[in-house]
């Protein structure tokens, strides 16, 4: 079908439900979607986070009246896609990628920057939106990506017979004396920057990020290295049994895991501890679309889960940590105790955000990681 | 076909005829088909496919021999591609299950099929069958928790004071596949029994004693008389222990140790960790093939048929 033609189908389509919804209900049915703004705000974020729907959505109608139309997307390619068709048909407001796929969407055109007066930039915790991480949500000084919510991967150590150096380093996972649960692709990272903070690297770490031939270089040695400190490695996880077995059926007395595996751990004598060189995070967030047509509400629903309860309740539905202040009272005890053990202000401005993989990447970094493997 | 029509009628042939075209066409051809097709095209973002960079090309294919690394055996030291050394690897341990398992399966299928006596048959035989009312999953998890560091076995030899230090089974001790191959022994062992003991079965009792009374020795026995017999049983067990063992995912990745990689987890780290189901859909497809090529040749070797397995 050629553009003309589907534009000519859809002004007859119009026309005709145009008419037909003449006869039935029209103001009810027009006045909500051709008022430029409403009480509404078109929201495309991730599926499989029920509690979105069930609990956060309700309570933020009622705290401002403004609806929450949400369509969920299992992955951001497809939120990509759907975001690029919107840009014609409109129909989204606010989108939920990762921090490092943004830059990829505006380069086609498809955001615009947030007003950051209608926003309150001080509600959020440091290094989520300022430092490192503030700087990757803007360009040419102009915000377009907001937090939601983050994890992080660091060390879970057994406290009894870990040997850890002082403070705690990504290099005490290559200690041959601590049995180590680890996984290959972040494994690789770790050593990385490792080398990189002992100034044994070439060139920047993060410069294999963008540059595939400075990647061969820099992965090149860091796989060498992980290579012959591979003896100690008593386990690969991919998942978080494999990784808990890894501590307590294999007796692993360190690993690079996720912030779950050490909070299921923490009665059984494993603390999480975040390295000196910073743990490795992840970052979702808000970008609003350049066509929105609910610009106000999108402002609010954005700056609600900023707030500590919004922030709270949002974390909670993706089992991950809040961007608010103050949320930790809306969070479980445990929990924000759990959270606050490990990264104290200084940690929190030391996280070192996960960078851009583009697929070429990825696909290297796979093959990097069966050759850590196989040896 | 003319015997089933004769037999059922043709209303009830008829839809035995869909039932099984509709499997053969729809479960099993069009998927490989659409995987086969899938696995020439390059893996691109949502928005580019059908775009101009979607065309076909072997370059998933080439992927197979990139990124060497070294491999010493014999002490001579290659540098193999190293997907390539991980098909190789999961090759010979499967063609090891497959071994090990034929030599613990032989003597039980004859016992069972020509010693045991009629009235203890179906207890042995329930005894046998016990382990495969549980899943597959369970059993490679039960293994990997006998086998951990801080596991029973461990602890156990330990109490007995056999070991005065915990061994890490999982690692290996020979090779660093021990624990995939004890695991896929013991999960395919019987299907390798079960055909062997059913061709044994139809071997008359008559020409063993024959042969016994003519003298012969009885390892002559079984090498002249029940060993041929039993070939197409042999050939089915051997080729059944092969693909499943070398097409298994879940044993390598519950049980398999740091240093062994089974071909199954490069394809699923293609689809899974990558997102690239075109590059998965070739090592699928070269799997395949090595695999189908492989079986063949050794059923050349061995001088066995397709169809007398088939019988």
């Amino acid at each position: 079908m050629t553009p003309a033609n589907s534009t000519l189908n859809r002004r007859r389509f119009l026309k005709g439900s145009a008419a037909g919804a003449g006869i039935l209900a029209a103001p009810a049915i027009i006045s909500s979607k051709a008022l430029a703004s409403s009480g509404e705000v078109n929201f495309v974020g991730w599926a499989g986070y029920p509690v979105l729907s069930e609990k956060v959505f309700p309570a933020f109608t009622a705290a401002t009246g403004i609806k929450v139309n949400f369509k969920e997307m299992p992955d951001q390619d497809t939120m990509f896609a759907e975001a690029k068709v919107a840009l014609q048909a409109g129909g989204i407001d606010v989108i939920e990628p990762t921090i490092d796929r943004w830059g990829g969407w505006n380069a086609n055109g498809l955001l615009q920057p947030f007003d950051e007066s209608k926003l309150a930039m001080d509600n959020y915790l440091p290094g989520l939106a300022d430092g490192s991480a503030g700087e990757r949500s803007r360009k040419d000084g102009q915000l377009f990506y907001v937090p939601s919510n983050w994890g992080t991967e660091a060390l879970v150590v057994n406290t009894a017979t870990a040997k850890l150096s002082s403070p705690p380093s990504l290099g005490d996972l290559f200690n041959p004396e601590n049995p180590a649960v680890l996984r290959p692709h972040s494994t690789l990272a770790a050593m990385g920057r490792w080398l990189e903070a002992q100034g044994k690297l070439p060139r920047p770490w993060m410069d294999g990020y963008t540059d595939m031939a400075a990647m061969a270089e820099l992965w090149d040695i860091a796989l060498a290295e992980a290579i012959k400190a591979k003896g100690n490695v008593v386990q690969w996880w991919s998942g978080e049994n494999e990784a808990n077995a890894g501590f307590t059926a294999n007796g692993a007395a360190i690993g690079l895991c996720w912030d779950s595996t050490g909070f299921n751990l923490r009665n059984d004598g494993y603390a999480y501890i975040a390295p000196v060189e910073g743990a490795f995070a992840w970052h979702q967030g808000f970008v609003l679309m350049k066509n929105a047509v609910n610009v106000e509400q999108a402002h609010e629903f954005v700056k609600f889960v900023s707030t500590p309860e919004g922030s709270a309740m949002w974390a909670t539905a993706f089992s991950s940590n809040p961007v608010g202040k103050g949320s930790s009272e809306f969070l479980s005890p445990e929990v924000s105790a759990y959270y606050a053990g490990t990264f104290n202000d200084e940690a929190l401005a030391k996280l070192w955000w996960w960078p851009e993989q583009t697929a070429e990447f990825i696909a290297k970094r796979s093959e990097y990681a069966d050759k850590y493997k196989a040896a | 076909m003319e015997n089933l029509i004769r037999r059922y009628g043709r209303g009830l042939t008829g839809i035995f005829v869909l039932l099984v075209g509709f499997w053969l066409l729809m479960l099993v051809i069009l998927p490989n088909f659409a995987m086969f097709e899938q696995s020439f095209r390059p893996y691109l973002p949502v928005t580019e496919i059908g775009g101009p960079r979607d065309v076909y090309s072997l370059n998933n294919y080439a992927k197979f021999f990139d990124a060497p690394v070294e491999w010493s055996l014999f002490g001579i030291t290659l540098m193999v591609p190293v997907h390539v050394l991980s098909f190789l690897q999961t090759i010979f341990y499967s063609a090891l299950c497959t071994v090990i398992a034929l030599i613990l399966s032989y003597p039980l299928a004859f016992y069972l099929a020509k010693i045991a006596s009629p009235q203890s048959l179906p207890t042995l035989l329930l005894l046998l069958f016990i382990p495969l009312w549980v899943s597959e999953a369970l059993r490679a998890f039960a293994w990997y928790v006998i086998l951990t560091f801080n596991g029973p076995l461990n602890q156990l030899l330990m109490w007995l004071g056999l070991i005065d230090q915990a061994i890490r089974w999982q690692q290996g001790v020979l090779t660093n596949f021990d624990a995939i191959v004890i695991v896929m022994v013991y999960c395919y062992v019987l299907f390798m029994l079960l055909p062997i003991y059913t061709s044994i079965q139809s071997l008359d009792t008559n020409q063993i004693e024959a042969a016994e009374d003519l003298g012969a020795p009885w390892w002559r026995t079984h090498l002249r008389v029940v060993i041929p017999h039993a070939k197409p049983g042999i050939a089915s067990g051997c080729v059944m222990v092969f693909m499943l063992s070398a097409g298994s995912l879940l044993v390598p990745t519950v049980v398999g140790s740091t240093r062994a990689n089974w071909f199954p987890q490069t394809i699923y780290t293609w689809f899974n960790d990558s997102q690239d189901w075109q590059t998965g859909a070739a090592y699928s497809m070269i799997f395949l093939l090595l695999c189908i090529v492989f079986v063949i040749l050794m059923l050349r070797l061995f001088r066995v048929s397709l169809s007398d397995i088939a019988k």
